[in-house]
């Protein structure tokens, strides 16, 4: 048995969230880049073990 | 957005003391680990990937003969895909030796982008889990390529009406999907598959090299600039699905918005009976040219004698994309204003973009690094830390280093990815997907993109859900997720129109 929505109401277009809020804190913005912390990131960068690409190997995929 | 999008991404992996030869073994593991809500049984109900759109199939599909040396278990296709749908209404599986994850469809681009990005968490949850497991450690990349040669996919899923003649699509998207890269590419140290030593020290996409012809339906070998694979998820006599392969692996939450906004809009063009006022002449040669050209100047060659820059010819379809689409919505709007920023900065500095696009991003971070330790582009090192740009694990990866500095430009919060790890859009019908999953598990068959088919009252039904991709059907879906039971559930999909 097949339940099909092909004959339901098409149902009224709800505006969804814009992509740019104002207000809320939470829509896009500029990043605050007077003072940020990279010394942390050297570190990592440092860290990373030189041959990891070296050896990394893949099967081939889509 | 008016059309229903996803994000595919195969993910690189690596655990301690394994090989390519483990990696499906491994990448099976990882999604068996995964421990939130989730069903078994893939419906493959409408799936062929040898099915062109030109309106032939293929009698087989390429594969890469370099792949050939590496262990291929026997097992059958369910046992090796391992399929989880998530009660988010994601799908999660391994796809040649890669943990993969679908987002669900989304009808914006602030949704999509938090279900790419929850995605990162899922597959990381689950491998850290995996690793638990074993004792041995785990880490996936968010990329598409090994430096080797092996490259493998994040493919995007445009839902898009039927009209729209294959040729006018392959031919309108060539130009458009060859220069797209200038801002959706995630840049990469080296070049592969070029049969010589070339001088690249770096370029601007990493799928780039992997491309040989202008249209076809593989993706494993001689991989199309257009696909033309013909699974449309969607009743077929009103809709394609366009199966994009040719993109990288976003991390930036402002270039996977972008890449899909700006591929929606040139849709929409098409869908209005536009078409490309540019023909490349060697589109496939071209590729490789935009992705070397880190100056942006280099003019492509086109039919007719003309020659245009990868950002002019961008400025075509988006002055196209203004003049026949601004005001349609809020995605529409926001992608407009960003594309002429981006052509606009791409054009003057493109290095005022190191907070938007992976590419720039990239190249700045190595490109420093590289200065303060004095290296060359040709050192093994630069390549680890481009590998390591996609890492998902926070506190290793180097894209959420920059997050976390506070560098990047984000479009969603923290706790919006988090939610979507868990919820489905509540306006696309991946919402009913996700809520069978969390409430009516035990009653699936198999589940898919369009359909779900269970058990119910001892018969096997199937709720077709082909039909519901054109609507927001966010009212549907509020009436559904008041049902708390399954005879709830099949009474509101049973309920006929003039009922409603």
């Amino acid at each position: 048995m097949i339940f099909t929505a092909e004959e339901r109401r098409q149902m009224p277009v709800v505006p969804t969230e814009p992509l740019r809020k104002s207000g809320d804190g939470d829509g896009p913005g500029k990043p605050d880049v007077k003072r940020p912390d990279t010394s942390d990131l050297l570190k990592r960068m440092r860290r990373v073990d030189p041959d990891a690409a070296r050896r990394y190997r893949q099967r081939s995929g889509q | 957005m008016d059309r229903l999008v996803g994000i595919e991404t195969e993910y690189g992996i690596i655990v301690d003391g394994r090989g390519p030869n483990d990696w499906i073994h491994e990448s099976i593991a990882v999604v068996q680990s995964y421990s939130g809500p989730s069903v078994r049984g893939w419906n493959y109900r409408g799936e062929d990937p040898r099915r062109d759109m030109r309106g032939f199939t293929v009698q087989h599909l390429a594969t890469n003969p370099d792949d050939a040396q590496f262990d291929t278990p026997a097992m059958s296709r369910e046992e090796e895909r391992t399929d989880r749908v998530l009660a988010n209404g994601a799908r999660l599986y391994n796809d040649h030796g890669h943990p993969e994850y679908a987002t669900p469809e989304c009808r914006s681009l602030r949704d999509l982008v938090a279900h790419d990005r929850a995605g990162e968490r899922i597959v990381l949850a689950a491998a850290q889990r995996h690793a638990a497991h074993t004792g041995r450690a785990v880490t996936l990349y968010k990329n598409n390529t090994d430096f080797h040669g092996a490259s493998y996919g994040t493919h995007e899923g445009y839902l898009m009406r039927r009209e729209v003649a294959p040729e006018t699509i392959i031919q309108t998207l060539l130009p458009f999907f060859v220069t797209r890269q200038i801002f959706a590419g995630a840049g990469k140290v080296g070049v592969e598959n070029d049969g010589s030593t070339r001088n690249v020290d770096y370029q601007i996409s990493q799928r780039a090299d992997f491309f040989t012809v202008e249209a076809s339906v593989d993706t494993l070998h001689n991989r199309p600039i257009v696909n033309t694979r013909d699974e449309p998820h969607a009743t077929p006599s009103r809709y394609r699905r366009l199966h994009v392969i040719c993109g990288d692996a976003n991390m930036s939450e402002y270039a996977t918005a972008l890449k899909v906004g700006t591929t929606c809009l040139v849709l929409a063009l098409m869908e209005a009976g536009w078409k490309a006022p540019v023909r490349l002449a060697d589109p496939v040669r071209a590729v490789r040219q935009v992705s070397r050209d880190l100056t942006l100047q280099q003019k492509l060659d086109c039919f007719g004698g003309q020659s245009l820059t990868a950002i002019e010819i961008q400025r075509l379809y988006q002055q196209a994309a203004l003049q026949e689409l601004r005001g349609r919505d809020e995605d529409t709007d926001w992608t407009l204003t960003e594309w002429a920023a981006t052509l606009d900065a791409l054009e003057h500095d493109p290095l005022t973009l190191s907070d938007s696009l992976d590419w720039v991003a990239k190249y700045c971070l190595l490109n420093t690094f590289r200065q303060e330790e004095g290296l060359d582009w040709k050192a093994p090192h630069l390549q680890s830390l481009d590998l390591t740009y996609h890492s998902v694990d926070p506190e290793q990866g180097l894209y959420y280093g920059l997050e976390q500095a506070g560098v990047m430009r984000r479009l969603v919060t923290e706790g919006r990815i988090q939610a979507a790890m868990s919820c489905p859009p509540a306006d696309t019908r991946a919402f009913i997907r996700g809520l069978f999953v969390e409430r009516f598990g035990q009653a699936v068959r198999s589940i898919g993109w369009n359909g779900i088919l269970f058990e119910y009252h001892g018969e096997n039904l199937l709720f077709d859900m082909n039909p519901l991709v054109e609507a927001n059907v966010s009212l549907l879906n509020e009436e559904l997720a008041a049902a708390e039971t399954l005879d709830e559930f099949v009474a509101v999909i049973q309920r006929k129109p003039e009922q409603d």
